[in-house]
């Protein structure tokens, strides 16, 4: 089970939200650059369509390959009075002959994307992981380096935190808080929900950058 | 013969000493090199838990401390149609998911068809569930008792499915402990083989154990001995265990 939140930031402000997270954590950020494949079941195949992840992780010296379910959300009254989305993930580490393995049991490449970006870790009330990341998309089967950035401009933004049915409210309230913390630069929402940029921006990101010197702390 | 001399180099305490040293080690950075064997009954003969019993009896008789039970599980995966339409004809027919005794963390599947042998945390089973488009069908289970044997270790079981108590096959893994080099340690290895059906020939029992040699190249498996390697062994034993129940 995992709480989440998504947002995007325009290019020109991530620097000072990462310098706001730099604040918060502590904690040097951490690169990222995922390959994401996503593959779906062939006709007939299964009592249902599904869809599954793989993840290839090129940050690494040596990239390592994680499979990926996301499923269904928590439903109900409750679940709808919060901003947070709370959601079954199972995640399993996987040797490099994984793509191979779901080809053979019939799954299709829908579709793959890059994510170049980075993240931070922070310990506020749950293990809380931000990450920034611009989408690229691969002019070719699977060539993450011609990678061509999708949006420029807009970088992604997700917040998740690994929850369990007993401590999921506490895990919520912890990511709502962040939530509310990098408010004057974006909103967050649970996915799948549009909310764009914040007006706020512009002010916060210049604020922000003029109380850290304008580096990166 | 070497193997002979690795066998009575037991009784020296300071030896058993770097043995078990030399043990931790390598337990906790490689895998060291296995050999599967099945039991092959004589044509016209039936399996029965007393081989089973003689094979255990073997193993002690050779110097073998019993040192505890294991298990490993194997399961059939099968296709999962939508509706009550025929699965598609380009998805394999089964697979095998693969959880073995001295990797609980970790999980394996393989296709034999493909020569693919997929290594994955043991939360990989919650998301083949999840995806249903494969069932688990078929548990069986391979368990018995290891025994501690100077440089190896014995592990002597029978097969049997996980909801019934039916005699499937009686199998043992021979595990060479100082070595992970496939090449390197097969002639200690057969040497050991010989050694063990010698001892077993004494007892006059309607079979004998065969050692299947797994290509572990057509997997893309290297010399260095992995767990892979012996999920592939397990697979090649499953096959033939089945083979001798259809015959």
């Amino acid at each position: 089970m995992e709480c989440v939140v998504q947002g995007i930031i325009e290019t020109q402000h991530v620097e000072a939200l990462e310098t706001l997270l730099q604040g918060l954590c502590g904690a040097p950020k951490e690169r990222v650059r995922v390959h994401e494949l996503c593959l779906k079941s062939g006709p007939n195949l299964g009592v249902v369509p599904s869809e599954v992840r793989l993840l290839c992780d090129l940050a690494l010296p040596t990239p390592t390959w994680t499979v990926r379910h996301v499923g269904g959300a928590v439903r109900g009254a409750a679940a709808e009075q919060i901003c947070v989305q709370v959601r079954q993930v199972t995640e399993s580490k996987a040797s490099n002959n994984v793509l191979r393995f779901f080809y053979a049991l019939g799954y299709k490449l829908d579709h793959e994307l890059l994510k170049v970006g980075f993240a931070f870790r922070l310990q506020r009330g749950a293990q809380i992981t931000v990450t920034v990341t611009s989408a690229y998309k691969m002019p070719k089967l699977h060539s993450t380096d011609e990678a061509v950035l999708i949006t420029p401009s807009i970088q992604l933004v997700e917040i998740t935190a690994p929850a369990a049915a007993d401590n999921y409210n506490e895990v919520v309230s912890a990511v709502t808080s962040l939530c509310e913390h990098l408010a004057p630069l974006l909103h967050l929402s649970k996915p799948g929900v549009s909310t764009g940029i914040v007006p706020t921006a512009a002010a916060a990101a210049a604020s922000l950058m003029l109380n850290s010197g304008g580096k990166t702390l | 013969m070497h193997c002979a001399i690795v066998l009575e180099s037991l009784h020296s305490p300071s030896l058993s000493l770097s043995l078990s040293l030399s043990l931790s080690l390598s337990l906790s950075l490689f895998m060291t090199v296995k050999w599967l064997m099945h039991w092959q009954p004589n044509p016209g003969a039936t399996l029965n838990s007393q081989i089973l019993a003689e094979a255990c009896a073997c193993a002690e008789g050779l110097g073998g401390a019993k040192d505890g039970r294991w298990r490993t599980a194997m399961t059939f995966y099968r296709p999962m149609p939508r509706d009550s339409s025929a699965p598609p004809a380009d998805v394999p027919r089964d697979f095998l998911g693969l959880a073995l005794h001295d990797r609980p963390d970790t999980y394996f599947f393989i296709l034999r068809a493909h020569r693919l042998v997929l290594h994955a945390d043991a939360s990989i089973q919650a998301i083949m569930e999840k995806l249903q488009s494969y069932k688990a069908r078929v548990v069986f289970n391979f368990e018995g008792f290891q025994y501690k044997l100077g440089d190896f270790r014995l592990r002597v079981g029978k097969c049997v499915p996980s909801m019934a108590e039916t005699l499937r096959g009686i199998m043992m893994e021979v595990e060479y402990l100082p070595l992970s080099s496939i090449e390197k340690s097969r002639q200690i290895l057969e040497e050991f083989f010989d050694i063990w059906q010698e001892a077993l020939a004494k007892k006059s029992l309607p079979g004998h154990f065969i050692h299947i040699e797994s290509n572990f190249a057509d997997y893309g498996l290297q010399d260095h001995y992995t767990s892979q390697h012996t999920a592939v062994q397990y697979a090649t034993c499953m096959a033939q265990l089945m083979a001798a129940v259809r015959s």
